[in-house]
């Protein structure tokens, strides 16, 4: 009797125990259910479209924003396969990310515009564990509104360096014609007056064109026609008209190149990039000081190398120097007239190549420059 | 004889400061102001060398150059676009048209001008 009384009592014990384990459960089940809950609701909210794929790409989850997109119901797009059942005609290269295996590998953006003049920024996402990938994340992010302000304000930049080019024009026009004496006689003090305000306004012409530059860098339409050139002969013609400059701070220019192969390029482009990289070394160089370019190839690269013996860039301030209107703290002293837009064309014009470009440098020692094209860049 | 120069340009300051000098040069200069007009002028007149800006009142210097271009009596007549547009694409564009050069106002003096003007008359 005693011992069933004692079972009774641990059968009670066992049963009270369950019912709590029970209880927790179902506490764990409805704060999961309310986690998952809260979830949805972010994820539904979010205004970026949001589409959670499995790993046969069917669609697991796919938000508010996502589904007026590509105009579908939810119901009917949750666990269709998303290539088959989406018509994303309209964005080919959603379709594009996901059929390329290269591509979805890890994290994956791109900007892309749908036929109705969308901008859409697409990214996609593997997600996975340690054991196994678990299926894509893809968010596609609106950024029309961005983009429109970006044109507009490349526009504005061209507009109103057009625009500011006429009264320069007026201006260098009226100062050459009284300077070449066509209004009538001027005297010395009044010639050299003159001349400083045309040598000012040239550098205020010099700066739009660098504006007018960088807009181009901006629209991405940098680069105009591209032809099979040596850049040898690039070179000889940016040489050929630096040598006032050279002569001028009576500098030696040495000279080696080997005969390169020819690269696919925009001569006027490469020609500036040159040239911005020359003039600097004159530029940044006391009177008297060496120049020293170099020519050459390895299988895969024409390279460019540029070295003088001039003022050299502190090294605190290296990281900045392809910096759009950046200049380092010692030219600014020097009284050189720069705008702090050369280098960052420069840079721009090398990797429109696809190119490389660096730079090695120490104060009141000197700086080398080296660029390289990619031989097989067409 | 003298040359006959027109020059189409619709800056008040700038077409008078181009006369000014062309005139300095012994040059017949006459003016218009956009488009339109300096088209009827060049076939009215028949000048020997023509000074085009591009971006004009009415029609544009391209359509300009072009009608100029297509019309057999004048289209020998040889037209120096002296622009602000100056990208490699409005370049290219007037020299497919038939410009016989292209200077950017900006990057010339009026006595570049002039000699190339010069140069074209041979």
């Amino acid at each position: 009797m005693e011992e069933l009384l004692t079972k009774s009592e641990d059968l009670r014990k066992v049963r009270a125990a369950l019912l709590n384990v029970l209880e927790d459960t179902d506490e764990l089940r409805r704060s999961a259910v309310d986690e998952r809950n809260k979830t949805m609701a972010i994820i539904e909210n979010l205004t970026d479209g949001i589409i959670l794929l499995n790993k046969k790409k069917q669609i697991e989850i796919i938000n508010s924003p996502a589904t007026e997109l590509f105009n579908i119901g939810k119901k009917e797009a949750i666990g269709k396969c998303f290539i088959d059942l989406l018509d994303i005609e309209n964005i080919p290269e959603i379709k594009k990310i996901l059929i390329d295996k290269d591509r979805i590998r890890n994290i994956y953006r791109e900007e892309v515009a749908t036929l109705d003049g969308l901008h859409l920024e697409i990214t996609s996402v593997l997600l996975k564990d340690e054991i196994e990938e678990k299926g894509f994340l893809i968010i596609i992010h609106d950024v029309t509104k961005e983009k429109l302000v970006e044109k507009m304000k490349t526009e504005f930049v061209s507009v109103a360096a057009h625009q500011l080019r006429t009264p320069l024009s007026a201006i260098k026009w009226t100062i050459r014609m009284i300077l070449d004496g066509d209004v009538g006689e001027i005297n010395e003090e009044q010639r050299e007056l003159l001349e400083q305000t045309y040598i000012s306004n040239e550098r205020m012409i010099r700066l739009i064109n660098d504006l007018l530059d960088v807009s181009r860098i901006e629209e991405g339409r940098l680069l105009y026609d591209q032809e099979d050139t040596r850049i040898e002969d690039v070179l000889d013609s940016v040489i050929e008209a630096s040598q006032e400059m050279l002569r001028n701070k009576n500098m030696v220019l040495e000279v080696n190149k080997k005969e390169t192969p020819k690269v696919k390029i925009d001569k006027e482009k490469i020609g500036v990039v040159i040239q911005n990289l020359l003039e600097n070394a004159i530029k940044y160089t006391e009177q008297g000081g060496k120049i020293k370019i170099t020519l050459d190839n390895d299988e895969k690269n024409v390279i460019f190398k540029i070295e003088d013996s001039g003022v050299g860039i502190p090294k605190s301030q290296q990281d900045r120097i392809f910096t759009k209107f950046f200049r380092a703290e010692n030219v600014t002293r020097m009284e050189t007239n720069g705008t702090g837009l050369g280098l960052y064309t420069t840079k721009n014009i090398v990797q429109a190549h696809k190119g490389q470009i660096w730079f090695e440098s120490e104060e009141n020692k000197g700086t080398t420059f080296y660029f390289t094209i990619p031989i097989n860049n067409k | 004889m003298m040359k006959k120069i027109l020059l189409i340009e619709d800056d008040k300051f700038l077409r008078e400061l181009m006369v000014k000098k062309l005139l300095t040069m012994d040059y017949d200069v006459t003016s218009a102001v956009d488009g339109e007009s300096g088209l009827s002028m060049i076939k009215e007149i028949k000048p020997d060398v023509v000074l085009l800006d591009l971006i004009l009142p009415g029609i544009n210097g391209f359509e300009v150059l072009e009608k100029a271009k297509q019309d057999p009596e004048i289209a020998d007549i040889p037209v120096i676009i002296l622009s602000n547009l100056g990208q490699k694409e409005d370049i290219e564009r007037g020299q497919k048209l038939g410009a016989a050069d292209f200077m950017i106002k900006a990057h010339f003096t009026p006595q570049e001008v002039v000699n190339k003007i010069k140069t074209i008359l041979g």
